[in-house]
């Protein structure tokens, strides 16, 4: 039994570094978020806005929406795998503190409507 | 007004209509019993959903939730869980569904 749960630790310490690598994203910083959206708000923040190319629809409100989403869709992007022109050549110059502050802002909630 | 203007005005109304009969108008009701049945588990009936993994929907544009739907179903927008249900979709479906979820209350807003 004690060799099990021996074997079992080291187990978790071999794979325990790489693992919390992996999920150590940086904590976001909504105030630091605020100043870099100086690449958003000419689509994210206006209200009714639609893209241009390459099809026409809404872009996304993306205030309020969960921060850890917001996390991921940056990294896609930034990765390729998800396809927007736009927002993969903006994401590919976000380092993952940015991405992580941005989300951070955003998730906070947009801003209140008259429609919605 | 001239005949001829009165002619072009109600052509364009024939032609404005068309293109937008040619489309179904979204089924809310139908919208609502597809999302129950198969959104509902993560994104919530109302699409406010309650887990950071997975998006609120609730009073998103529907144009861009069809869009990331047919992305999804294409293959275009790769995510393991959203190509199967995606695939499970008509093309009803996911105007049903953009038009339901966009009615939801507001969980998103535009944001400087």
């Amino acid at each position: 039994m004690t060799k099990t749960l021996l074997f079992a630790a080291a187990v978790a310490a071999t794979l325990g570094s790489p693992w919390a690598a992996a999920q150590g994203a940086p904590a976001g910083d909504a105030a630091k978020g605020r100043q870099k959206t100086q690449m958003c708000t000419g689509c994210h923040g206006i209200e009714g806005w639609r893209t241009a190319f390459p099809e026409v629809y809404h872009v996304p409100r993306i205030g309020g929406q969960h921060e850890a989403y917001l996390v991921k869709a940056l990294q896609e992007y930034k990765s390729g795998e998800r396809s927007h022109p736009s927002m993969r050549a903006i994401a590919a110059s976000l380092s993952e503190q940015d991405m992580a502050d941005l989300a951070a802002y955003y998730a906070q909630g947009g801003v209140k409507t008259a429609s919605k | 007004m001239t005949m001829q203007r009165r002619f072009l005005i109600v052509s364009f109304a024939l032609v404005a209509f068309g293109a937008a009969a040619s489309v179904s108008a979204a089924d809310l009701a139908a919208g609502k019993a597809k999302a129950t049945e198969v959104c509902a588990a993560c994104h919530g009936v109302d699409g406010n959903s309650a887990t950071a993994d997975f998006p609120r929907l609730g009073g998103q544009y529907a144009d861009y939730l069809a869009k990331a739907l047919r992305d999804y179903k294409s293959g275009q927008r790769k995510n393991p869980i959203m190509a199967g249900f995606a695939q499970a979709l008509s093309k009803q479906d996911v105007e049903n569904l953009a038009a339901y979820y966009a009615a939801q209350p507001a969980t998103v807003a535009a944001k400087h």
